[in-house]
């Protein structure tokens, strides 16, 4: 299949360096895609020849020196084996993009941009380009003790950064341990609400969350926009995966988003979308584990 | 000279594989003649004269039909030089004759009008030049008249980029490079081909012949740059900048919804996200593929043409039973008539006359169900020559748990959204003038990008088309315009 596609561009491995729990950076070399790159934008990326397309967004880059930074959170199959077997050196077979709408780039004021878990990757290059264009952006991560990342750029880039980590029960299973992040954030982000009295809130994370959250921003009043993540296949409105319900329109989230008023958002339907392979996402992941183990033997 | 010969009313059959054994397979469904089965079929051809001859007038891009006939029976003795010298005459006019005699809706064009079919059977044009093709691919003849092309080709300095990889920009692309350009193409996902390669599938064009044709493009020089999003990562602005002269092949590629209730559910896949994760990414090899896909037990695909079809037939293959709706009658169905009776042979159901009107999800918000709106015909036609339809009123429920929507594509926005002066039609296909150039001068389009939803050949002959109009356009401008000028 690579007679076309491997000879132009390399998107070779600059750097991989595991930064938390189950958080793998990657300095990846991919010079078309920064030229026009804008904060609020993502890649699809395939990393393996059998592998799948999926969305990922550049954290930081350069575009002199041609570079994105992607930070990939092990979820499922395909992001494990991302984390797993790509080191320092190695090439991903495909990474295209800039795709989706930049993100609105106004003054809004004082704004509050939260980030669950690795939500926090696609807030990082917009609360600095909305800090550095004059509003007070001041961002918040809540994730599991071991999983914070970026705080020292984001401390940086911003007026003020909180992370908050909540402790893994390891009595508890996962899922349980879940619903302790999603009942803290809610806390803090009602106690930020009153303190910090913010003109808009932003938020990525799953939608689950994304859900929980806008219910307590909601009692307030504020504006809120959140970044969609649906399921995506070619990221550039040819298929129609990513549709989500905004408004009581439907919209493809990659060529009309990712960012949507929170307002509008459908948000039981995209849970609902966004569990539909569950049961076949969870198989491809087994027999990856089974192979693990097989090798380690 | 003529030669008194009786009349062969019936078509040389080609083999096939049996429907029970296909339906359990992505392999291809029609295996081809040989040689010898070719020169039967070739032999029935009355050999019109070249200014007369129907077919010729019938194949969009004029293909001498008779006079490579002629070949196979002139060199019968030879069928390495036979088809050799049929390849050249048909590579005057179409660059892709495994693609065009698998996909070109024969039936409309050159066997439509083919004197024969008026006595008995029409000659199976499609089938024969798919023949010459494979025969030629395989035997490696095609290649070799490529480098007897190749060494003849005089380099020229100017650059073109070609935007998107389908039939048309691929074409265009091996044309102008074959006029000794420097061809660049811009493709948006990781593999060429554009519908060739995620919208048919295995079944009815093996991906190994378009494997084979970007291989030629490759020997001409042309450069492909895959995961370029034009528009997102370089714009057709700075294209203009960069390049002499730029082609706009971008396909009809956004997907039609109806809009109705519960259309968002799990289940319905548009026809190209479906037939995009079976043909592209190889859903149908889960767990050893990683991207996955659902196919319930019953399957309803909405629509009739080729589209409709080919996901019919997919979902059969992965297992469903499947039925197509379609809210027109048999007679007005717009797919190949091929690929209707083969969907018919492998067990696929019609419903005609209804219209979707709602789908019905379960409390996981799962489609269970769709309720058609029951359509009838009316005398009067619309502006396409079809009978318009009307509902009746009475509604019908379908039970289903998996929805395949194949109700036609329009054209991408993001390449206008983009593109500041680009004229465009109210349903977003590009406006172009009889040369295929944009409002933009020095920008051409061609293929779905202009036409909307339309067929291989057309896209094929827009490419061979804005090629010429391209060279015509960059000499004349050469003329005129001193170099220093220029940009
Ligand atoms: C715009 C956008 C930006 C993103 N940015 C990042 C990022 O910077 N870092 C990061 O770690 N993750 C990011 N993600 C999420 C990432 O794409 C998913 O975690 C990944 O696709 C999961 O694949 P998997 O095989 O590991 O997991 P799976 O087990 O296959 O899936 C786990 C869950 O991930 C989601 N998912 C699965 N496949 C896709 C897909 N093709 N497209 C979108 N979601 C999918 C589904 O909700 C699924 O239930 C982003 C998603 C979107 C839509
Ligand atoms: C399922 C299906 C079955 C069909 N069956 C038949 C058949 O049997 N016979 C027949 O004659 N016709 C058939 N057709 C129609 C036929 O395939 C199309 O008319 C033809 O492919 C159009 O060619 P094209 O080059 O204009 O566009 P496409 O083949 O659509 O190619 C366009 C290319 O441009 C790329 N692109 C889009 N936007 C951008 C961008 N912004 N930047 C870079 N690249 C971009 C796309 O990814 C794609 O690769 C079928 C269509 C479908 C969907
Ligand atoms: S290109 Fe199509 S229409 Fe023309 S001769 Fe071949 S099969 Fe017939
Ligand atoms: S991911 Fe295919 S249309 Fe958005």
């Amino acid at each position: 299949m690579s007679t076309c596609t491997e000879v132009f561009i390399v998107y070779k491995i600059l750097e991989r360096k595991e930064i938390a729990m189950r958080n793998v950076w990657f300095k990846v070399h991919a010079p078309h895609v920064v030229k026009m790159l804008q904060p609020g934008q993502f890649v699809i990326v395939r990393a393996f020849e059998n592998g799948e397309r999926i969305p990922l967004t550049p954290v930081m880059w350069d575009k002199e020196e041609g570079w994105i930074g992607l930070i990939v959170f092990t979820r499922g199959k395909t992001t494990m084996q991302m984390n797993t077997e790509l080191k320092e050196g190695d090439y991903f077979l495909n990474i295209a993009g800039p795709l989706g709408n930049p993100a609105p780039m106004r003054k809004y004021g004082k704004i509050l941009a939260i980030g669950l878990y690795t939500g926090i990757v696609e807030v990082f290059p917009i609360a600095k380009a909305w800090q550095e264009i004059g509003n007070k952006v001041h961002t918040l991560q809540v994730t599991f003790e071991p999983m914070i990342i970026l705080k020292d750029e984001l401390e940086k880039a911003v007026s003020k950064h909180t992370a908050v980590g909540v402790p893994i029960d390891s009595e508890k299973s996962f899922p349980e341990n879940m619903k302790n992040v999603t009942a803290r954030a809610r806390e803090v982000v009602r106690a930020m609400i009153k303190e910090l009295k913010p003109d808009l809130v932003f938020m990525v994370g799953p939608v689950g969350d994304q859900k929980a959250i806008f219910k307590v921003v909601k009692e307030f009043n504020v504006p809120m926009l959140v970044d969609l993540h649906p399921i995506m296949v070619d990221g550039t409105g040819m298929c129609g995966a990513c549709r989500v319900t905004v408004g009581g329109k439907v919209r493809f989230a990659c060529v009309d988003g990712p960012t949507f008023n929170a307002y509008e958002v459908d948000f039981d339907e995209l849970i609902k979308r966004s569990g539909y392979y569950r049961d076949l996402e969870m198989r491809a992941m087994q027999e990856y584990m089974q192979k693990l183990q097989g090798g380690a033997q | 000279m003529m030669t008194k010969r009786k009349l062969i009313k019936n078509r040389v059959p080609t083999p096939e594989r049996p429907a029970y054994e296909r339906i359990k397979s992505f392999e291809e469904v029609n295996l081809g003649y040989d040689f010898d089965l070719a020169l039967m079929e070739a032999e029935r051809c009355l050999q019109c004269p070249e200014d007369y001859a129907p077919c010729i007038k019938g194949c969009p891009v004029n293909i001498n039909i008779p006079g490579f006939l002629a070949k196979l029976k002139e060199h019968r003795d030879n069928p390495y030089l036979a088809v050799k010298e049929a390849l050249r005459i048909i590579w005057a006019c179409n660059s892709l004759p495994a693609i065009t005699g698998r996909v070109c809706p024969q039936e409309d064009q050159c066997e439509g009008v083919c004197v024969m079919g008026k006595i008995g059977d029409a000659i199976n044009i499609g089938k024969l030049e798919r023949f010459i093709a494979d025969y030629a691919r395989e035997k490696g003849i095609d290649d070799e008249l490529l480098m007897e092309i190749i060494p003849k080709i005089e380099n020229k300095e100017q650059k073109i980029a070609v935007v998107g990889a389908g039939p048309a920009g691929l074409t265009c692309a091996a044309e102008l490079a074959k006029m000794g350009y420097n061809v660049t193409v811009f493709e948006a996902l990781h593999y060429p081909g554009g519908v060739l390669v995620y919208g048919i599938p295995e079944f009815r064009l093996p991906k190994e012949i378009v494997k084979k044709e970007l291989k030629k493009l490759e020997l001409l020089g042309v450069e492909i740059k895959t995961d370029h999003i034009v528009g997102r990562t370089v714009t057709i602005p700075e294209l203009i900048e960069e390049y002499d002269a730029v082609f706009i092949s971008t396909g009809a590629g956004t997907p039609k919804l109806p809009e109705v209730p519960g259309i968002n559910l799990n289940g319905i896949y548009s026809a190209n996200e479906f037939l995009t994760r079976v043909n592209l990414m190889k859903a149908y090899k889960f767990p050893e593929y990683d991207t996955p896909i659902k196919v319930g037990k019953k399957t309803i695909v909405i629509g009739a043409g080729n589209t409709a079809m080919d996901a019919a037939r997919t979902a059969l293959r992965l297992g469903s039973e499947v039925t197509i709706a379609y809210r027109r009658g048999e007679e007005d169905m717009t797919a190949r008539i091929e690929e209707i009776e083969h969907a018919k042979e492998e067990g696929v159901k019609f419903m005609f006359f209804v219209n979707p009107i709602e789908f019905i999800g379960d409390e996981e918000g799962n489609v269970k169900a769709v309720k058609f709106m029951k359509m009838k015909p009316l005398d009067e036609k619309d502006s396409r020559g079809k009978r318009k339809i009307v509902p009746t009123g009475e509604t019908i429920t379908v039970e289903a748990d998996t929805v395949v929507i194949a109700i036609g594509q329009v054209p991408n926005k993001i390449i206008w959204k983009t593109t500041p002066g680009l004229k465009v039609a109210e349903n977003g296909t590009i406006v172009v003038d009889e040369k295929l150039m944009t409002s933009i001068p020095g920008v051409f389009a061609g293929g779905d990008a202009i036409r909307g939803e339309a067929t291989v050949i057309l896209a094929m002959g827009d490419g061979r088309k804005a090629a010429k109009a391209i060279h015509e356009y960059l000499q004349l401008r050469d003329k005129f315009i001193s170099p220093n000028e220029k940009s």
